[in-house]
């Protein structure tokens, strides 16, 4: 069977690289005991694969894996991992897809960030200012650092929410392909429109969605 | 402080896991609760520091046996250094983020001569005096221990004490001992210390003079019940001494991301050129079944999906072969693999490295150390060409596509022809796996530079100098073979080594003058800075080739006040027999030789059954016993 969760990476693991995240799940299957299935061949690795890649330096609140083993019950699966996993990574839910669904790196195509900022900061005018730009260049952070990108098409939304004591600017971007927009970039651009670094408090992913004409779906409600 | 460092730091830095702690299996005690508080200190970086499995061993038991608490601590990489002295960060220890200055003792793991300067470097971000003699009533004991200790005098100046040996066997003993005591004024607690418990060295509790010609006149202790020589420590029983179930789990790749059994400690090969072979004697093994209940238990613990066995010389183990057919069964189905990390120069180590590596087969590393059978009867390495060219092929044969060799020059008596013996033996392994092989075979030689150690039969050897080993070099790089790469080992960093590993106590004022030159990291290479450590040797006016000449017998050694167990008179006659180039067996396949080791720590020697050697008539192994 294929089973399909949802987990929560917190600040004390935001370090972590995508292939560390990798190591410490697969460790964690075989310590639970999981009945993981191993791919043919020379060389058999554990059928897992992370759906989302979470940037180094960034916790994340929804991030999401696909597993294939022999059957269990997707409870029994979450809570005989969760009792392996470090507090900060922890399965939230999971759930059992079919095995054709399609993979998560095909599906998801926007992500939240949440930047919590100072007070005071006049994020209003920020998200107006930027959400009224019909283009917003950037150099890119990703593999051809010599492009100038534009970001504009993929911004799909930015709000700002009061908290106690902070603000939270969510951002919700388009990522993967076309366009895919790092959370580096939105700093870089925060960064040109006069938000100091001093002012910004913390910065995490807050999910990741399946976009189908403005609507947002999780991939664990749109399989 | 470490929201700060999650804020502001590590986002800066190269590898941040490096510095986050709270991996699985972490113990972080209650710190007022928990009596003598330690911090294991390793003086390179966490993916090193982390695959030691001394360190291993010591966490576990200090943390799940003891009622002391042991925390860790790793140099910061030269990135992490900046950012910690400009934001005025202390060293901290990975469990509860307090600076190295909080505890009461701070014990270095030294495994390489050219750590020294990140030991200095780590105590002074940890805000530790860096010299013994500066620390006063609020600072923590600084403790060394390691094979590097078993010449510790070097390194007097910055460690109130060492300890020597097995550090299971004496760690624990320590700590109580300082527990006890922990009123007593400091100087007061060191005498206690080193009076009561074996294996603990205190340098400040001797005296030491020189001759003109500046080799030792003399060292003793300074006071009563202080031993004129400090016996290392030894476990006699690896099957009943605690070995980790839980190892912490990295969340980074390490050096060693493995679960780490050790099945033996100890080598007899007797090879003349081994630091470690002479002073972890004699060979202790685990039984089979105790080896196999800790695999069980490591890997359900700690999720790894590789298994090692570790040792000097894992294929000399009595029970590797029923160990690893044991390891594959159990474990192959569900994806977890076995390694052999050293492997011996004869065919039954190849086939044994094919069971456990079914898969991909890209390297084989082998050790014949020297060229020629004249010069590997010299340094006593116990191979044949023979042997060599039928684990060569046996590789080849079964699909290995490359080959290591790893081999040392600069060697006593060597000449020219040694160093052609090399280019032949390559030559001839090349010949060897293109006979097999359809495409062409790589085959890599790594060439050391021999650096003469402590307690070795070599103690008395001479180090080729830097012009002669670099000589050899170019010699060697004058005929080159298609598709066989040779590298050398840097003749600077071997000098240097070279220098600390017969060094005496004045060198401690040129360690701490390189090290406020900023030297650091000088086993990695982009860091090394040979000119700097000359101009400190320059400036005190010692010539460092003083410690890398040749030595007559009779010369009393700085190494001296440690005993290893291995008698002087057996060290010599393995040196002569080097000069003859006659080769002596393993102990183990033979009657004893005499080293001293078994007898001085009531031990009954380890022989393996049905293969008696006949020792050469030249071992009187009485006389040697009666000189011990």
């Amino acid at each position: 069977m294929r089973l399909r969760a949802e987990y929560r990476v917190g600040p004390n693991l935001k370090f972590l690289g995508n292939l560390d995240m990798m190591h410490l799940l697969e460790r964690a299957l075989r310590r639970a005991e999981i009945p993981y299935r191993l791919t043919e061949g020379f060389n058999p690795h554990i059928k897992l694969s992370m759906g989302t890649v979470l940037p180094v330096g960034l916790w994340g609140e929804n991030e999401y894996f696909d597993l294939e083993l022999d059957e269990m019950a997707p409870q029994d699966f979450k809570n005989r991992i969760n009792v392996v996993l470090p507090p900060d990574m922890q399965i939230k839910q999971c759930i059992a897809v079919p095995m054709q669904a399609a993979s998560l790196m095909k599906t998801i195509n926007t992500a939240q960030y949440d930047f919590i900022l100072k007070p005071g900061q006049n994020a209003e005018y920020l998200v107006t200012s930027l959400l009224d730009c019909d283009k917003i260049l950037v150099q890119s952070r990703g593999k051809n650092k010599q492009l100038l990108k534009d970001l504009r098409p993929g911004l799909y939304d930015m709000q700002v929410e009061p908290g106690d004591g902070f603000e939270v600017l969510a951002v919700m971007v388009s990522v993967n392909e076309p366009l895919n927009i790092r959370f580096d970039e939105l700093l870089a651009v925060f960064a040109e429109n006069g938000l100091k670094s001093e002012n910004l408090l913390d910065f995490f992913r807050r999910g990741n969605y399946i976009r189908e004409e403005s609507k947002y779906y999780s991939p664990l409600e749109k399989v | 402080m470490k929201d700060r460092l999650f804020r502001d730091i590590l986002p800066r830095v190269s590898k941040p896991v490096r510095y986050i702690g709270n991996e699985v299996n972490m113990i972080k005690k209650e710190w007022d609760q928990s009596h003598i508080k330690m911090v294991f200190a390793f003086p390179d970086v966490y993916e090193i520091g982390m695959s030691h499995i001394g360190g291993k061993i010591l966490y576990g038991l200090i943390n799940e046996t003891t009622p002391h608490l042991m925390e860790r601590s790793f140099a910061p990489w030269p990135d992490m250094e900046g950012l910690m002295r400009q934001e005025n960060i202390p060293l901290y220890a990975l469990e509860s983020f307090r600076p190295l200055s909080d505890f009461d003792v701070v014990g270095f793991s030294l495994q390489y001569e050219l750590s020294i300067t990140n030991v200095l470097n780590m105590l002074d971000l940890g805000g530790i005096p860096v010299k013994s003699k500066e620390r006063g009533p609020q600072d923590p004991i600084v403790i060394a221990g390691g094979p590097v200790v078993f010449n510790p005098e070097p390194f007097t100046d910055f460690f109130d004490a060492f300890l020597i040996g097995d550090g299971e066997e004496i760690t624990v003993e320590f700590l109580d001992c300082l527990y006890k005591h922990r009123n007593l004024p400091r100087e007061e607690l060191l005498y206690l210390l080193a009076s009561e418990i074996e294996g603990v060295y205190v340098p400040s509790l001797y005296t030491v003079a020189y001759r003109e010609d500046g080799t030792l006149k003399e060292m003793r202790p300074i006071r009563e019940g202080i031993p004129a020589r400090v016996r290392k420590r030894l476990v006699h029983d690896l099957d009943n001494s605690y070995y980790p179930d839980q190892p912490i789990v990295p969340y980074m790749d390490i050096v060693h991301d493995r679960a780490v059994l050790e099945v033996m400690r100890g080598c007899q090969r007797a090879c003349r050129f081994c630091h470690a072979g002479m002073v972890y004697r004699p060979l202790r093994e685990k039984s089979v079944a105790v080896v196999k209940k800790q695999a069980e238990a490591q890997l359900k613990n700690t999720g790894f999906d590789e298994v090692s066995l570790a040792s000097l010389s894992t294929l000399d183990y009595s029970g590797v072969n029923e160990l690893v057919k044991h390891l594959v069964e159990t474990y192959a189905d569900k994806g977890i693999g076995v390694s052999l990390p050293s492997l011996r120069v004869d065919a039954f180590s190849i086939d044994l490295a094919n069971e456990v590596q079914k898969v991909r087969k890209t390297t084989l590393t082998l050790a014949p150390e020297a060229g020629t059978q004249r010069l590997r009867d010299v340094i006593n390495k116990n191979i044949s060409e023979d042997d060599l060219f039928k684990a060569a092929e046996s590789a080849f044969k079964s699909g290995w596509m490359g080959l290591k060799l790893y081999f040392m020059f600069g060697l006593p008596t060597e000449t020219n022809e040694d160093l052609d013996g090399i280019l032949d033996l390559l030559n001839r392994v090349k010949g060897i796996g293109n006979r097999y092989s359809h495409r062409p075979v790589q085959i890599r030689a790594s060439l050391a530079c021999f650096v003469p150690k402590a307690h070795t039969p070599f103690q008395w050897q001479s180090q080729a100098t830097i012009a002669e080993l670099d000589d050899k070099r170019q010699y060697m790089l004058k005929h080159k073979i298609k598709n066989v790469k040779v590298s050398f080992h840097d003749s600077h960093v071997s000098f240097l080594e070279g220098v600390l590993a017969r060094g005496d106590r004045r060198l401690g004022d040129i360690i701490y003058l390189a090290w406020q030159k900023e030297c650091k990291f000088d086993g990695w290479s982009e860091y090394f800075k040979f000119d700097t450590w000359m101009e400190a040797f320059a400036n005190f006016k010692i010539d460092p080739a003083f410690y890398t000449r040749a030595r007559e017998y009779g010369e009393l050694f700085p190494w001296d006040v440690i005993a290893t167990g291995a008698s002087q008179a057996y060290l010599r006659l393995e040196n002569e027999r080097a000069k003859k180039g006659i080769s002596t067996p393993d102990c183990r396949m033979a009657d004893c030789v005499g080293c001293g080791v078994c007898p001085h720590f009531g031990l009954a020697p380890f022989h393996l059954p049905n293969q008696p050697v006949n020792l050469p008539a030249d071992i009187m192994t009485e006389n040697i016993k009666e000189e011990a």
